[in-house]
């Protein structure tokens, strides 16, 4: 019981942090939203990328790669505050930091989601469908390998680097998820690059939950396992790091 | 009775030898101030001593708890404000020190008392609804040490507590730290040998990772021939050869 006061505290105290930083909304859900609408009403009718059914799914894993930032940033920041000395100090355990640091984003996760569904719903009401909820659900696991990055790259880099490395992953989540061209535009080699990557599972996997397919293991299995498997390998490597950072410190 | 006893603390990092088999007692209710330049090992046996660094070899016990052994049970019998500032900026004054009180799963009564305790200490009152980084780092370092504060500690360390703080913010924090004494055991590093003149019931000297001196400041005269702890610190530092 102890311990898990000690997690909602550490959740209580991240959320707060991070939405009262102007431009981590900015990012995470204003800059997507204004993408939505953008991409949407120019680009409708000329290529099935910008129909609101591949498209708000396309956004949704899109801002989910702003979680690397912050989840980032924030671990960065208090490393090198002292902050995280601190709380080295307290009774708190690596593993309740970590989930302390994880689960505040996802409640933040969940909302982009919900945002970018509704909106992509009300301007184009014939998505609206129970699979909406199936896709909501899926978009945790993306959502996950995002955060996991975070911790990760939060627990390497200082506040200084943590920007720019983690826009990496924010361009390559733009770049390689195939959102903004058809895949038959590209190459045979590029498209199995993206395939390998995990940026375009990501953003295949909540597609295809909110398209709904009926052969679910048929659909889903390559987007889910890859992401999976980068999902687990980046979780393993963040607590790993973060616990050898906690023994350094 | 001793609050802390080090037997042989040695901590290497690589060819560097930082803190050389250090041995010491530090008494229940005093306050030891721990002298030396930088690179001396004062940060160094700090963080051996609060379990944020493992020894190469000896020990230390705090109210005969092991830091190597059982350096959780030392952690719920301290706390630490170490050199920078350590809070959580976007939370106002009043929300670190809820949080702090939750992390060390304190009740929400217990939390209200320590709570109005900061605020009296370190008179944060007038600051207790705003933002942790609108305020000045004098006020930043008040959080921050007010927050070691929260755990009730019965040693409390403080490494370099006013170091960046200009004159009047140093000596209002040397009247708080003067208020505490007998409260709790506290151990404090410096640079500032008027600090360690001002507040100490005894000082450590460090040179080189080596503790060169042990004993209250009138013995530090005696020893050296000098009438105030810069001239003695620096006696004992240059081993003679003062500067």
């Amino acid at each position: 019981m102890k311990a898990l006061g000690r997690i909602f505290a550490l959740i209580k105290r991240n959320v707060k942090e991070i939405l009262r930083d102007p431009l981590s909304l900015a990012f995470m859900l204003a800059m997507p939203l204004g993408m939505e609408l953008l991409f949407y009403f120019i680009f409708h009718g000329q290529s099935p990328q910008f129909e609101m059914k591949y498209l708000a799914p396309g956004i949704v894993a899109f801002a989910q790669a702003f979680l690397t930032l912050f989840s980032g940033l924030l671990i960065a920041l208090d490393r090198g505050s002292a902050f995280l000395t601190r709380l080295y100090v307290s009774r708190a355990k690596s593993s309740e930091f970590i989930l302390g640091y994880a689960f505040s984003l996802f409640p933040i996760a969940f909302a982009q989601s919900v945002i970018f569904f509704l909106v992509g719903g009300i301007i184009d009401p014939s998505i609206f469908s129970v699979t909406m909820i199936v896709a909501l659900f899926l978009s945790l696991i993306p959502a996950t390998f995002f955060i996991g990055t975070g911790i990760l790259l939060g627990s390497l880099c200082n506040e200084k680097s943590i920007g720019g490395v983690a826009s990496i992953v924010i361009a390559g989540q733009s770049m390689l998820s195939c959102m903004w061209f058809p895949p038959e535009s590209l190459g045979k080699g590029v498209l199995t690059v993206m395939r390998v990557l995990p940026f375009k599972n990501a953003a295949e996997l909540l597609q295809k939950g909110f398209l709904g397919y009926s052969d679910f293991f048929h659909e889903f299995w390559q987007p889910l396992l890859i992401l999976l498997a980068y999902t687990v390998v980046v979780f393993a490597l963040a607590i790993l790091v973060f616990k050898k950072k906690m023994r350094e410190k | 009775m001793n609050a802390i006893e080090i037997k042989n603390l040695r901590k290497e990092y690589k060819d560097v030898v930082a803190v050389k088999d250090l041995s010491l007692d530090i008494k229940e209710g005093e306050i030891f101030s721990l002298l030396g330049v930088n690179g001396a090992g004062k940060t160094t046996t700090i963080k051996m001593l609060s379990g944020l660094t493992c020894p190469t070899s000896g020990d230390a016990f705090v109210y005969g708890k092991s830091v190597v052994k059982d350096p959780d049970g030392v952690k719920e019998l301290i706390d630490v404000s170490m050199q920078e500032t350590a809070v959580a900026r976007k939370l106002t004054v009043a929300e670190n020190i809820e949080f702090y009180a939750a992390l060390n799963g304190m009740t929400k009564q217990e939390t209200e008392e320590v709570k109005q305790k900061c605020y009296d200490v370190f008179g944060l009152r007038e600051v207790a609804g705003k933002m942790a980084s609108k305020l000045s780092g004098g006020w930043q370092r008040k959080v921050s040490i007010a927050l070691a504060l929260v755990t009730r500690p019965k040693v409390l360390f403080l490494d370099e507590p006013t170091l960046g703080l200009d004159v009047l913010a140093r000596r209002e924090l040397w009247r708080t730290i003067a208020e505490m004494k007998g409260q709790m055991t506290i151990i404090l590093t410096t640079h500032y040998m008027e600090e360690a003149e001002a507040l100490s019931d005894r000082i450590g000297v460090m040179a080189g990772g080596k503790l060169l001196f042990v004993g209250t400041k009138e013995e530090m005269y005696a020893a050296t021939g000098k009438q105030n702890v810069e001239d003695a610190f620096i006696e004992i530092v240059t081993g003679g050869k003062a500067l």
